[in-house]
C-alpha cells in the first residue's frame, strides 16, 4: 500500500486510535462486547449519511440539507407504515422520497449551477419548518407492532441494520475506486472543465450525486426508525455538520477531487466514539463540544504536521 | 431571433439599474416593497413607525454579525464560528462583571478583546496553516460554544445589570429611536467605507476573483484575509454587549443559530458564495427582508414556519433570478467557469416535475398523519379555524378578548397538548387565541413575540418563560401599555406580571420526582438523570430542588450522573446506554424533559436489564406503551390541557376585571372553582401517572 496516498486517513486512524488507547486503560470496560455492539448500532445509520456526505464533498460541494431531509423521511416512515404500507414497501418508498428531495438540490445545482451551500441552506430552513408548520411537533405513535426492527425481533433486527449500511459502504467503495463513474466523481471535483473536456458530463454526475445523497439519508431515517417504537418530529437537528465534520476528519478535502471512503468511516467512527469515550472517562459533558472542535481542529493540524514532515523528507532527499 | 432582441432591451436597461444597483439590488427592494405593503394591508399595526423602530432594533445583533460576514464571504470565505462567539463572549462579559468585580465599561473593552482573539484565531489558522475557512470555524464553532459551555457549566446566568448599560439594548434615544440603532448606522458606514470605498476593499474583490492573481498583483492577501477575521470575530462580540443588554442577561446559549441567519442575509443580498461579488447595501436590504418577513408575519397572525418556508423559496429565487440576469453575469464573468450556460427545457420540465411531486407526496403523507392525529377528536385545527368557530357559537359575557399565548417551543409535544386545552376554553369563552412562541432555540425569540404582540395590541398575554430575567423587561413594557400578563408553566419575575398560573412550583415537582425515585430504590442506591440541554434553566432548577431534596431525606441515595439529551429522544437513548454500561450499580434512571424519558425506556428496554426502572417528566401518551409493560414505573405531571384551559379563563376573567388581587377563587368552566393564593392561581399538586390510572388519559 501507497502510505503517501492513505496519509491523512492514517493521520485519521492514528487519533482514533490514541483516543481507543487512552479509554481502554482508563475503562477496561469500554471494549465490552455489549458496548462495542451499541456503538456500532448506533453510527450504522449514520454512516449512510456521511458515505453520501463523502461524493458530495469528492464534487467540491456540499449538502446541509441532510438533517431536515432526514427529519422529513422519519416522519414519513412512521406515517405511511401507519396508514397500512407493509414495512418491506418502506425500503422502496422511503429511499425514494429522499430521492426527489435530493433531485431537486441536484437540479438546482447541477443543472442551473446555483452553490450548493446556498441551496441546501434554504432547503435546511425550508424543511424543518415546513414540517413543523404540518406536524406541529406531534409525535408518530401507535404505530404498527411490526414495525419496530422490521418485526424480526431485536438481534435480528440489529443484524440487518448493521448489514445494509455495512454492504453499501463495500459497494460505494470499490465503485468509487473502480468503476467508470466513480473515478467520475473525482475528475469532476478536481477541474470539472477538463472533466468536461475528458467527456463526462459534470451537471449529469453532480445532480446523480445529489439524488443519491437523498436516498441514502431516506434509508438512513428509516433504519434510525425502525429501532424505536415511535417518531419524533425533530430527528436530525445537526446532522449535517455532523456528516460534514466526520468527512473532513477522515482526510477529505473540501474543495473537492480528494478523499476516500475508507477515510470517512475512520471519521464516523472517531466522532461516534467521543461521546460515549468521555462518559466512560467521566468527563463532565458540560466540556463535550468543546472537546468535538478541538478534535477537528487537531485533525487538521496533524495533517499540516504530516505534510510538513513529507516536505522535509523531499527536500532531504534532493540533497 | 428572440433572444437578439432580449438582448438589446437589456442593454438599454442596463446602465441606469448597473449604476444605482450594481449588483441587482433592485430585485430586494422590490421584494421589501412587496413584503411591507402586503403586511401593512393584513397584519395589524405593522405600517407604524414604533413598529419601524423595532424591526431595527431586533436586526441589529444579526446585522452586525451580517455586516461583518460581506468582506469575508467576497473574499470566498465564510465564517460558521460568529453564533458561537456570541455566546462565548456573553459569558465572559457576564462572568468578569458578577464574578471578578470588573467595572462594565472596562469588562466591554475585555469582551472585544476576547472576540478580537477568537477572530484571530480563525485567521490565523486559515492563512497560517491554509485550511479551508469553512472547516476552521466549523472546528472553532463547536469550540467556542464548548469554552462557554464549559466556563459556566452550562448553568450559570448573569443578569441584574445596572440600568445605564441596559439603556444601550432596550432604551430609546428621544424616547423613539433604539439606543443600538446609532451604533448599528454607524457600523454599517464604517464597513461600507472600507469595502466599497479603499484600496484594502478593492483587494478584498480581487482576493475574491483570484487569491493567486490578487497576490501576484502585490496584494497581501493573509494579512487582507487575517484582518477581515479579526474583524469578523470583534463584531461578534460586539454584538454579543449588545445583545446581553438587549435581553438583560448573558448565557452560554446567547446567538444560537445566528451564523446561518447572517450569512442568509448575505446571501440573499446578492454576494457570491464563490467570492469576488457583494455589497454592503444589498446585505442590508437581505437582512431586512428577513426580518421584515417573521415580524409581518406574527403581526398577521400568520403560522411563523411560513418564514423559514419562504425565506428558502426567496434565496433560491433570488439566485436563480440572478443566475439568469445578463447585467449579473456581465458584471461577474469572472467567477463563474466559461462553460456555455444552458439548461434544456427537458431539464426544466423535471425539476418540475420533481418539485411537484416531492410536494404531493408529502402533502399526500401529511394528509394521512393529520387524519391519523385527529382520530381522537378535534384537537389539531389552527389558530385561525378555532377562532372561526368560536366566532359562531355567542360569547357567554365580557367583551371579545385577544389573548396572545406563548409556549417555550412551538413544536414540542407537551406544549401542543396544553394548547389543546387553550383551544377548547378559548371556544367556549368566545376570545381570539394567538398561539406564537419560538420554533427554535434561540432565547431571544420570546422577547421577539411580546413585542410583536405588544405592536399588534392584544388584551392579554400569557407567557411560560423560558428566560426568566430576559423576558421580564419586555413583559413589564406590556404591562405599562395597559395589556394584562399571565405567566403559566413557568413564571418571570413577580412584578413583570399579574398573575402566575401555577401548575406545580419547581420545588414541589423536584422534590415528587425525588420521593419517586427514592420509593423505587427502596431509599438506598444510585440513579442518574437525563435532562434536556445542560443550558435549560427549568431543568436546571428542578435539579438544585431534587439534589437539596436528597441531601435533607434520603442520605443513601448518590445521584451520580447527569447527562444532556438535547431534547433529542436519540441522544436520551444512547446517553442511557452509555450510563447503563459506566454506572452499573444505577437502578434508576430519571429523565426530566418529555422526549427524553422514551428514549431511556427503550435503552433501557433494550439492555435487557429487568431490575432498572425509569420515571421522570414526560407525557403519558408519550410513555403509555413503557408505562403498561413496567419499564417506566411512574412519570410525573399535571393535566396539561387543563393547564392551557385555566391560563386561557384566567387571561380572559383579568380582561373582563373578573380576577384581581385578593381574590380567593376563579370560575374556570369545567374546572369549577379553582383556590387563588395571592398572585398565583393553583391548578393543584404534580399528579403521578403509573400503570393503573394512565389509560384514562389522553395526552
Amino acid at each position: 500500500m501507497n502510505f503517501n496516498q492513505y496519509k491523512r486517513e492514517i493521520s485519521a486512524a492514528i487519533a482514533f486510535l490514541v483516543l481507543l488507547i487512552v479509554v481502554g486503560i482508563a475503562s477496561p470496560s469500554f471494549f465490552g462486547a455489549g458496548n462495542l455492539g451499541d456503538l456500532v448500532i448506533n453510527n450504522a445509520p449514520f454512516l449512510l449519511i456521511a458515505i453520501g456526505m463523502t461524493l458530495v464533498i469528492l464534487l467540491g460541494e456540499i449538502d446541509i440539507s441532510v438533517g431536515s431531509q432526514f427529519a422529513v423521511a422519519s416522519v414519513l416512515a412512521g406515517v405511511l407504515a401507519k396508514s397500512g404500507v407493509p414495512v418491506p414497501l418502506l425500503f422502496v418508498i422511503i429511499p425514494l422520497i429522499g430521492v426527489a428531495m435530493g433531485a431537486i438540490n441536484g437540479a438546482l445545482i447541477g443543472w442551473f449551477k446555483l452553490p450548493s451551500i446556498i441551496v441546501t441552506l434554504a432547503m435546511l430552513v425550508a424543511w424543518r419548518d415546513g414540517l413543523r408548520w404540518v406536524t406541529e411537533g406531534a409525535w408518530v405513535q401507535n404505530l404498527p407492532s411490526n414495525f419496530q426492527w422490521f418485526g424480526l425481533g431485536q438481534s435480528t433486527g440489529q443484524i440487518v441494520i448493521v448489514a445494509i449500511p455495512l454492504i453499501i459502504f463495500l459497494i460505494f467503495a470499490w465503485s468509487l475506486r473502480n468503476l467508470n463513474i466513480g473515478r467520475a466523481i473525482y475528475a469532476v471535483g478536481s477541474d470539472s472543465e477538463a472533466a468536461r473536456l475528458a467527456g463526462i458530463e459534470p451537471k449529469t454526475i453532480t445532480f446523480g450525486v445529489f439524488a443519491l445523497m437523498g436516498g441514502l439519508v431516506g434509508l438512513a431515517a428509516l433504519l434510525n426508525a425502525v429501532r424505536f417504537n415511535e417518531i419524533p418530529s425533530n430527528a436530525g437537528i445537526g446532522l449535517e455538520l455532523k456528516a460534514v465534520a466526520a468527512v473532513v476528519v477522515g482526510g477529505a478535502a473540501i474543495t473537492g477531487g480528494r478523499g476516500t471512503l475508507i477515510g470517512t468511516i475512520i471519521g464516523v467512527a472517531l466522532l461516534g466514539t467521543i461521546g460515549t469515550a468521555l462518559t466512560f472517562l467521566g468527563i463532565n459533558p458540560f466540556w463535550e463540544k468543546a472537546i468535538q472542535g478541538v478534535i477537528i481542529l487537531a485533525a487538521l493540524v496533524s495533517d499540516i504536521l504530516l505534510r510538513k514532515y513529507e516536505e522535509k523528507l523531499s527536500t532531504d532527499a534532493n540533497r | 431571433m428572440q433572444e437578439a432582441i432580449k438582448q438589446t432591451e437589456l442593454q438599454t436597461e442596463q446602465p441606469f439599474l448597473a449604476r444605482f444597483f450594481p449588483n441587482n439590488e433592485w430585485v430586494l427592494i422590490a421584494v421589501l416593497l412587496f413584503e411591507v405593503l402586503l403586511f401593512s394591508v393584513i397584519g395589524n399595526n405593522f405600517f407604524t413607525s414604533s413598529n419601524g423602530f423595532e424591526i431595527t432594533r431586533l436586526a441589529v445583533e444579526i446585522g452586525l454579525l451580517a455586516l461583518a460576514m460581506t468582506p469575508i464571504i467576497i473574499t470566498g470565505g465564510i465564517d460558521l464560528s460568529v453564533g458561537s462567539m456570541m455566546g462565548l463572549s456573553a459569558v465572559v462579559f457576564g462572568a468578569l462583571w458578577r464574578d471578578a468585580h470588573v467595572p462594565l465599561p472596562l469588562a466591554i473593552v475585555i469582551t472585544l478583546a476576547v472576540g478580537i482573539l477568537g477572530g484571530y484565531l480563525n485567521g490565523a489558522m486559515i492563512t497560517k496553516l491554509k485550511f479551508p475557512p469553512l472547516i476552521v470555524t466549523l472546528g472553532t464553532f463547536s469550540l467556542f460554544r464548548g469554552i462557554a459551555e464549559g466556563l459556566t457549566r452550562g448553568i450559570e446566568n448573569y443578569f441584574g445589570f445596572p440600568q445605564e448599560y441596559l439603556f444601550l439594548g432596550q432604551g430609546y434615544i428621544f424616547g423613539v429611536i433604539p439606543t443600538q440603532l446609532p451604533i448599528f448606522i454607524i457600523a454599517i458606514f464604517v464597513i461600507f467605507w472600507i469595502l466599497q470605498r479603499t484600496a484594502f476593499g478593492r483587494s478584498l474583490y480581487a482576493i475574491g476573483y483570484s487569491q493567486e492573481g490578487a497576490r501576484h498583483a502585490g496584494i497581501k492577501v493573509r494579512r487582507s484575509l487575517t484582518i477581515i477575521y479579526t474583524l469578523s470575530g470583534f463584531m461578534a462580540s460586539l454584538a454579543a454587549v449588545i445583545y446581553v443588554a438587549h435581553l438583560g442577561q448573558a448565557k452560554s446559549d446567547a446567538g444560537t443559530g445566528y451564523e446561518l441567519m447572517a450569512i442568509t442575509a448575505v446571501v440573499l443580498g446578492g454576494a457570491s458564495i464563490f467570492g469576488g461579488r457583494g455589497t454592503i447595501l444589498g446585505t442590508i436590504l437581505g437582512l431586512f427582508a428577513i426580518v421584515i418577513l417573521q415580524n409581518g408575519l406574527r403581526l398577521s397572525g400568520l403560522p411563523t414556519e411560513l418564514a423559514g418556508i419562504l425565506t428558502g423559496v426567496l434565496l433560491v429565487a433570488v439566485i436563480l433570478f440572478d443566475r439568469f440576469s445578463k447585467t449579473a453575469s456581465s458584471v461577474n464573468k469572472v467567477s463563474f467557469s466559461e462553460e456555455e450556460f444552458e439548461v434544456k427545457n427537458s431539464q426544466v420540465g423535471f425539476i418540475c416535475a420533481a418539485i411537484v411531486l416531492t410536494g404531493l407526496l408529502i402533502a399526500g403523507s401529511n394528509w394521512m398523519l393529520f387524519s391519523s392525529i385527529n382520530k381522537g377528536g378535534s384537537t389539531v385545527p389552527a389558530t385561525n379555524a378555532s377562532s372561526q368557530n368560536a366566532s359562531q357559537t355567542t360569547p357567554p359575557t365580557g367583551k371579545k378578548a385577544v389573548i396572545g399565548m406563548m409556549p417555550k417551543a412551538k413544536g414540542d409535544p407537551y406544549f401542543i397538548s396544553c394548547k389543546k386545552g387553550a383551544d377548547e376554553a378559548a371556544k367556549e369563552l368566545g376570545a381570539e387565541l394567538l398561539w406564537d412562541g419560538p420554533t427554535d432555540l434561540d432565547p431571544a425569540k420570546q422577547n421577539e413575540v411580546v413585542e410583536a404582540w405588544i405592536t399588534r395590541g392584544v388584551d392579554a398575554i400569557a407567557v411560560s418563560v423560558e428566560n426568566k430575567e430576559a423576558i421580564s423587561t419586555v413583559l413589564k413594557k406590556a404591562k405599562d401599555k395597559g395589556i394584562k400578563v399571565i405567566t403559566w408553566d413557568a413564571d418571570s419575575n413577580k412584578d413583570a406580571r399579574d398573575f402566575l398560573i401555577n401548575q406545580a412550583t419547581p420545588q414541589g415537582i423536584g422534590e415528587t420526582l425525588m420521593d419517586e425515585t427514592a420509593r423505587m430504590l427502596g431509599g438506598k442506591g444510585e440513579f442518574a438523570i437525563v435532562t434536556a440541554s445542560l443550558s435549560a434553566a427549568n431543568q436546571n432548577e428542578w435539579i438544585k430542588y431534587i439534589k437539596e431534596r436528597m441531601a435533607a431525606k434520603y442520605p443513601d441515595i448518590k445521584l451520580v450522573a447527569i447527562q444532556p439529551s438535547d431534547g433529542d429522544r436519540d441522544r436520551a437513548f444512547q446517553e442511557t446506554q452509555n450510563i447503563l454500561k459506566v454506572y452499573p450499580n444505577v437502578k434508576v434512571i430519571m429523565g426530566i424533559a418529555a422526549p427524553a424519558v422514551p428514549g431511556i425506556a427503550e435503552a433501557v428496554k433494550q439492555s435487557g436489564k429487568t431490575d432498572v426502572k425509569v420515571t421522570g417528566l414526560s407525557l403519558p401518551n408519550m410513555c403509555k406503551p413503557y408505562i403498561k409493560s413496567g419499564i417506566v414505573d411512574s412519570i410525573v405531571l399535571w393535566n396539561t390541557g387543563d393547564l392551557g384551559y385555566l391560563s386561557v379563563y384566567a387571561a380572559n376573567a383579568l380582561v373582563n376585571n373578573k380576577l384581581k388581587q385578593g381574590d380567593k377563587t376563579i370560575e374556570a368552566g369545567k374546572l369549577k372553582s379553582i383556590e387563588v393564593v395571592g398572585d398565583e392561581v393553583r391548578l393543584g399538586k404534580p399528579f403521578i401517572f403509573n400503570k393503573d390510572n394512565v389509560d384514562n388519559f389522553d395526552f
